[in-house]
């Protein structure tokens, strides 16, 4: 594998160690993403790894080691921490959408506050982006008028709607009823198809095989494999890879 | 055992009232008892208050004491008084002005049209100025009247809407210090919250109108009705902030989440996203608030101040009309039922309203 060089890195994780009270949920986690790199992490429930992709926009905190985002520090400057936001898009597994606004005011509420844009162009593009994720028709509507894929659909165009150069996704498939999971899937994979930088935390295999450039196994807070999914789904080295795969694909 | 025939249901509304009142023997006689003593009471009422009443003021106190019902003449008489207190009798259309500038600011500013900052500001601060212009006077040819001559609904109206001016933002400050993440200023916060909480109100306006002025500085001390202001607002603050913390705490963690991970600063996440959630869902307990304070401005008699029920009582205090405090009682309530009636119609219009985004 080559080396990447300080301009394509878009995340790097050093050494990085998080403690909730005496409990060690992230062990020396390293991790370098460059620029237009599809990651998915896997691994068991309370694995950390929505902790660890949380901490790349600071919404935990990590105790030790670095981390760096698009060539920014992530510490205590508060400067910082809102340079990486803006740059970095981020995907709930509940949506997380404002439920006292409309579909369209949640897609501009970002980019008029933060990047100061002006009404009209900001509704252009929500627009744009919402045709993208294939619901142009909704966007004066209410969540509790949209289905639960609408709903995910509607939430990566908000974060779309901030031009993010790095897209985090969190389980955002996971609350979906399943015939819905397919329609989320196919906006992130034209999302990846150009060009988007993505960390996804998913349980669909599928989805990382079509996808990922690397497959990353997390247990018990560390990062215990990572490997292209071709090699990652054939052959895992570790053990406990190989009893996880088994259970999510035994069936 | 006997069978059961189940009617087929009825239609109608005398068959809805015969199945709902008159299904038992026993039942009715209890609906008939019950409908007579209502009758009986209503009709005692009605001749009271109509049928028995004097309304005319011409006659005097004399025309009630022959009449055996209600002496609304005392109204007519002395409705000034209620109405104005102590204020000067040629200037009270300022007074009488004055009210309806705080009923049109504050209808105004529960129109949705009105709802964005700068014209929220406008109503208010332009209300605020003709309210103080018209009272106090001093200016524009009008003569000057002291705050110790206010009185009546206006005075009232006044502490009302200054006390939830001051004391809603303030509850705001407070529900933001308290949930801090800063121990101390959360634990501070707390405490002054619970220390106002468990003081009784009276003894809060006490200590301002009378205790403060030894403590403070001449020139801090301002007009007794400003300090009471103040303090009826601390009061007000310390529960609304605890109202508006409930509402917060049923703002779902994420929502805060995704306004960070999109980069909204701080009063951002607070104004857009926090705030009005939190306020939605406390907005019954919010309306119970503004009534519960709306009648305890009655309080402020007990630092002489003439307020609404004060002014009552002084309008049927003299010699005269010194029998008739029920009908002046009576019509100080309905005063007090129209403002607190109509604020809890808007609150159910607010939360149809805001149920929009529900669902």
């Amino acid at each position: 594998m080559t080396v990447p060089t300080t301009q394509e890195i878009a995340v790097r994780v050093e050494g990085m160690s998080k403690y909730y009270g005496t409990f060690h949920a992230l062990r020396d986690i390293n991790l370098t993403v460059a620029r237009g790199e599809k990651i998915v992490v896997c691994g068991p429930s309370g694995s950390g790894k929505s902790t660890m992709i949380r901490c790349i926009n600071r919404l935990e905190e990590h105790n030790a080691g670095s981390i760096m985002v698009l060539g920014t520090e992530l510490n205590d400057d508060v400067g910082n921490i809102d340079e990486i936001r803006r740059e970095v898009g981020m995907v709930f597994q509940h949506f997380n959408l404002f439920p006292h606004m409309t579909v369209l005011e949640n897609c501009v509420l970002a980019p008029m506050l933060v990047r100061k844009m002006p009404r009209v162009e900001a509704e252009a593009m929500a627009r744009r982006y919402l045709e993208k994720v294939r619901i142009p028709e909704q966007a004066s509507k209410y969540l509790g008028q949209l289905s639960g894929g609408q709903q995910q659909r509607v939430a990566i165009a908000r974060s779309l709607c901030m031009q993010p150069q790095i897209m985090l996704f969190d389980e955002p498939t996971s609350a979906l009823d399943p015939e819905m999971i397919s329609e989320v899937l196919d906006v992130m994979v034209t999302l990846a198809s150009e060009g988007m930088t993505m960390i996804c935390v998913t349980h669909e295999m599928g989805f990382a095989r079509r996808v990922a450039d690397r497959v990353i196994f997390m247990d018990a807070g560390e990062i215990v494999e990572e490997a292209p999914p071709e090699i990652f789904f054939t052959s895992a080295k570790s053990e406990r890879t190989q009893l996880f795969l088994a259970q999510v694909l035994g069936h | 055992m006997e069978m059961v025939v189940v009617a087929p249901p009825a239609s109608g509304k005398l068959e809805d009232l015969k199945r709902r009142f008159f299904a038992t023997p026993l039942q009715a006689v209890v609906s008939l008892l019950s409908l007579s003593v209502i009758v009986f009471l209503v009709w005692k009422l009605l001749n009271w208050a109509v049928f028995s009443a004097v309304f005319d003021a011409s006659g005097g106190a004399d025309a009630c004491h022959a009449a055996s019902g209600a002496c609304w003449s005392v109204i007519a008489a002395r409705w000034r008084i209620i109405f104005f207190g102590l204020y000067p009798y040629e200037e009270q259309w300022r007074s009488a002005l004055a009210c309806v500038t705080v009923v049109a600011m504050t209808v105004l500013s529960c129109i949705p049209a009105f709802w964005t900052g700068r014209r929220i500001a406008l109503v208010w601060g332009l209300g605020a100025a003709v309210f103080y212009v018209l009272m106090k006077g001093g200016l524009l040819g009008l003569s000057f009247v002291g705050e110790e001559m206010w009185g009546g609904l206006a005075l009232t109206l006044f502490i009302f809407v200054t006390t939830c001016l001051i004391g809603f933002p303030l509850a705001i400050c407070l529900a933001l210090l308290r949930r801090s993440e800063l121990p101390w200023i959360s634990r501070t916060t707390g405490l002054i919250i619970d220390g106002v909480r468990s003081l009784p109100l009276i003894s809060i306006l006490f200590t301002f109108a009378i205790v403060l002025p030894f403590a403070l500085p001449q020139w801090l001390q301002g007009d007794k009705l400003y300090r009471v202001i103040l303090g009826s607002a601390l009061f007000f603050s310390a529960y609304q902030a605890e109202i508006v913390r409930g509402g917060m705490q049923g703002v779902p963690r994420g929502q805060e989440e995704a306004a960070m991970a999109l980069g909204l600063s701080y009063w951002h996440r607070i104004s857009r996203i926090l705030l009005p959630q939190a306020m939605r869902n406390a907005l019954p307990a919010t309306i119970n608030q503004f009534v519960i304070s709306f009648k305890e401005t009655s309080l402020v008699v007990i630092v002489g101040f003439f307020e609404i029920l004060a002014s009552g009582n002084a309008a049927y205090g003299t010699g005269e009309w010194r029998f008739a405090y029920v009908e002046v009682y009576a019509f100080i309530a309905l005063i007090y039922f129209v403002f607190v009636f109509s604020l809890s119609r808007y609150g159910a219009f607010l939360e149809r309203r805001m149920s929009v985004g529900e669902r």
